[in-house]
């Protein structure tokens, strides 16, 4: 009987440590920092749609928000319907691939969508203990992780329905006891922050000046003091992520933005496109700080739909047409210049030395990220097109295809 | 024996226990609100619910039919757990009747009634085929339906039974709301050498008195008044862009779908202003909608009253993208739209559209009665 319990315990080690010891979580868009890189080591560089697959799940729907990972549970978001106001919340076993929960709710004001993403283009985000997953018809629901409602915002039918023709993008993000979603569209625009127990308003600050953007917000540390970055209307605003109030400002983004800053070396990278902008820029300071804060601008090779990636001394784009660039992070000057192939919607990933990019064929490419120069490690194709970002957790890839959720690792 | 009394005494007391009453935790469900209001007391509720079975499906179904779209959502999360129970059941007594009723009810809130439907999918697999074709007049299914229609009317056309296909596609446009729909109908008919009034049967304006350019630059044409919005006189002259002066000039929009070109109708422009103007006469006093869509942006005066105003710029026309509720009384109505024309771009490529599509229609979209009358003739 002893040495039943002692080889029970034994085996829950082992199951605790697979489950937490293999690198980090993935717990909203773009990863841990949000900013696409993981310090998450043993993630396969090499598949294709059957090598290296450890499981694959049908999605019931359409999205691009990116896979969540939570210890041994995966999240994703989709959306169906003729207006795609059919929203599902689905958390899938990161082992076996099996459906654990799904969640299937309402939308309560569907708007214009695309085609390829539908209401499920925000990327849920989780503190561990609760989920919470805004979508495009401008609802915000809290779960906790047992896929139990906790509560609901129906935040387009209390401030206006979203005027938008591609439907709401923004991924939201923890700050300390709060939620915040950026809310740019053609209506009345603001940011909100709600309280992540109740849900109820900590504040909410209006922006009126701005118009339809699909950009997710930033946090970066400045000083004393945090502040949060939203990019959208030719512009990009500090504020302070305690209270709403607005600090300062840098003029020159393009009209409608899309990628999300990164931050690195005492800077925000901004960019925003096509034919716009790549900005590094000095956060902190009040009022318009344009001409004082920014380090370095450089006008080639900017995206309209994919986030740039900071790793090391370097700085990384894939463009919508498929170009990509390496650029000094210091300095903004071109290091290299390469033609990926295809089209990009998603942003890259890094983990482990590597640059991960996938382009809208499915096909990712692996580079070297150690390296200065371009050295291309992989071309690893999934058999699918594929518009969302990939995440990447306890050494393995996840890939939402247009179809499935695909667990990538090594068998 | 003390114990076997006992026994029998419990089990007296539980036959004794009267039917769960949902009521009282379906009301605090029906209590959440905005600001995540009545969470805490609406989850408690909502795991008692979801305890039970079958039997509480009706009152929870009717409890669904609410405005409050985050009640409705909490409903929902309890109707999917007993559903999902009881379709692993094998001996589950489904109340198909009650079903049937309650998605046939076009009275109720459509996303309840298309759930219950997607359950008789499962429960009656046939239902669907024969009672969606009958649902034309139903606001939640009625697409659907005309779907159908144009389906089953593109079939008898393949068989070469025009006379049936002439009756399906005129009772898909006679119900189609959708503008798709409507102008897909319309050109099956008139293939057929039918004829089909999409500008009548959606309501658009396309008689116009026209004027413009005025002068608005920096974007100032959405909050100044220009004379027009003054008094609308078609026989004045006004001093516009450039100097020029503008008389009104009467407009027949051809365009299908009521899409009137301003670059094409006042000159290639750019920070200006230009005013449709039309007067209509309806039958009756009657509630209707005002639905528009403009580039740059329109406002809309109804009898000289503004009704719609949106300060929006470089953001597309798009066919009823902003929908007014608004009130016609009987005789004669005008109506007075202001179109405002931004900066070029700073992308020299992106096209510089001008122009308005306006539409007068009931809540369920389709066209109001009217006439136009020929002012100024």
């Amino acid at each position: 009987m002893r040495s039943l319990r002692i080889v029970a315990v034994f085996c829950g080690l082992i199951c605790f440590l697979s489950a937490t010891s293999n690198g980090d979580n993935w717990p909203g868009w773009r990863g841990p920092n949000r900013n696409g890189v993981t310090s998450d080591a043993g993630v396969p560089t090499t598949w294709s749609a059957t090598e290296n697959v450890l499981w694959k799940m049908p999605l019931p729907g359409i999205g691009t928000s990116n896979p969540v990972v939570w210890g041994d549970k995966v999240f994703v978001t989709a959306s169906e319907g003729r207006d795609q106001g059919e929203l599902h919340v689905i958390c899938f076993d990161r082992n076996s691939g099996r459906e654990r929960w799904h969640q299937r709710l309402w939308g309560t004001a569907p708007t214009l969508f695309y085609g390829r993403s539908g209401m499920a283009s925000p990327s849920p985000v989780t503190d561990g203990q609760r989920l919470f997953a805004f979508f495009g018809t401008g609802d915000v629901f809290c779960f906790d992780l047992d896929g139990g409602l906790l509560w609901q915002r129906a935040i387009a039918d209390e401030y206006g329905p979203f005027e938008n023709r591609f439907a709401a993008a923004s991924s939201p993000l923890l700050f300390e006891d709060k939620l915040i979603v950026q809310c740019d569209h053609y209506g009345a625009s603001y940011v909100i922050a709600l309280d992540q127990q109740t849900g109820a308003n900590r504040w909410k600050s209006d922006r009126p000046e701005v118009w339809l953007s699909w950009s997710s917000p930033q946090l970066v540390p400045s000083g004393d003091r945090v502040e949060l970055v939203l990019s959208g209307s030719e512009k990009l605003d500090g504020y302070d992520p305690r209270t709403g109030s607005r600090l300062w400002t840098v003029r020159g983004l393009a009209r409608e933005c899309v990628p999300t800053p990164v931050v690195g070396h005492g800077m925000l990278f901004v960019v925003s496109g096509p034919n716009g902008t790549h900005f590094a820029i000095k956060p902190g300071g009040s009022g318009d700080i344009t001409d004082s804060h920014v380090v370095w601008k450089n006008d080639k090779g900017t995206s309209f739909v994919p986030s740039a990636i900071l790793v090391g001394e370097r700085y990384y784009l894939a463009d919508d047409k498929g170009i990509g660039s390496c650029l000094d992070a210091h300095t903004g000057k071109l290091i290299w210049k390469r033609r990926f192939g295809d089209k990009f919607t998603a942003s890259p990933v890094s983990a482990d030395g590597k640059l991960f990019f996938t382009n809208e064929a499915g096909s990712t490419l692996v580079l070297d990220a150690t390296q200065a120069s371009y050295e291309e490690v992989a071309r690893n194709d999934i058999g699918e097109e594929v518009y969302a970002s990939p995440a990447i957790s306890q050494g393995k890839f996840f890939v939402r295809t247009a179809k499935n959720l695909v667990c990538v690792g090594i068998k | 024996m003390t114990w076997i009394a006992g026994c029998l005494m419990l089990v007296g007391l539980t036959a004794l226990d009267p039917p769960y009453d949902p009521a009282p935790h379906l009301a605090v469900i029906a209590k959440t609100g905005p600001q995540g209001e009545g969470s805490v007391a609406a989850k408690v509720a909502r795991d008692e619910l979801a305890k039970h079975g079958i039997e509480v499906l009706p009152q929870l179904l009717v409890a669904m039919d609410t405005s409050n779209a985050v009640a409705a959502n909490w409903y929902r999360t309890v109707y999917e757990e007993i559903v999902a129970r009881e379709l692993a059941r094998d001996e589950t007594k489904w109340p198909i009747e009650f079903f049937k009723e309650y998605v046939s009810d076009a009275k109720r809130v459509g996303r309840p009634r298309r759930l219950v439907l997607g359950l008789l999918d499962k429960l009656e697999p046939a239902f669907r085929e024969k009672w969606l074709p009958t649902r034309l007049d139903d606001a939640e299914f009625r697409y659907e339906a005309v779907g159908l229609a144009l389906a089953a009317g593109d079939r008898a056309a393949k068989d070469k039974d025009q006379s049936a296909a002439k009756t399906e596609f005129r009772k898909a446009f006679e119900a189609a709301r959708d503008s798709t729909q409507v102008t897909q109908a319309a050109a099956k008919l008139k293939s057929l050498g039918e004829s089909a009034d999409t500008v009548q049967h959606l309501g658009l304006v396309t008689e116009w008195w026209l004027a413009g350019p005025f002068d608005a630059p920096k974007k100032t044409g959405f909050a100044k008044v220009f004379e027009p919005e003054e008094q609308v006189d078609l026989q004045t002259k006004y001093r516009g862009q450039d100097g020029a002066e503008l008389t009104w000039k009467r407009h027949h929009e051809t365009d299908t779908l009521g899409q009137l070109d301003l670059n094409k109708q006042l000159g290639t422009t750019r920070e200006a202003v230009g005013y449709a103007y039309s007067e209509i006469d309806v039958p009756r006093e009657q509630a209707a909608q005002v639905r528009c869509g403009a580039d740059d942006n329109c406002s809309v005066w109804l009898n000289g009253q503004k009704v719609f105003g949106r300060d929006q710029w470089l953001n597309g026309t798009r066919f009823d993208r902003f929908i007014t509720p608004i009130q016609l009384k009987a005789g004669r109505n005008t109506l007075l739209v202001k179109v405002c024309q931004g900066p070029q771009h700073k992308d020299p490529e992106v096209p510089n559209n001008w122009s308005l599509q306006l539409r007068l229609c009931d809540e369920q979209g389709r066209g109001i009665t009217f006439k136009t009358i020929e002012s100024g003739r």
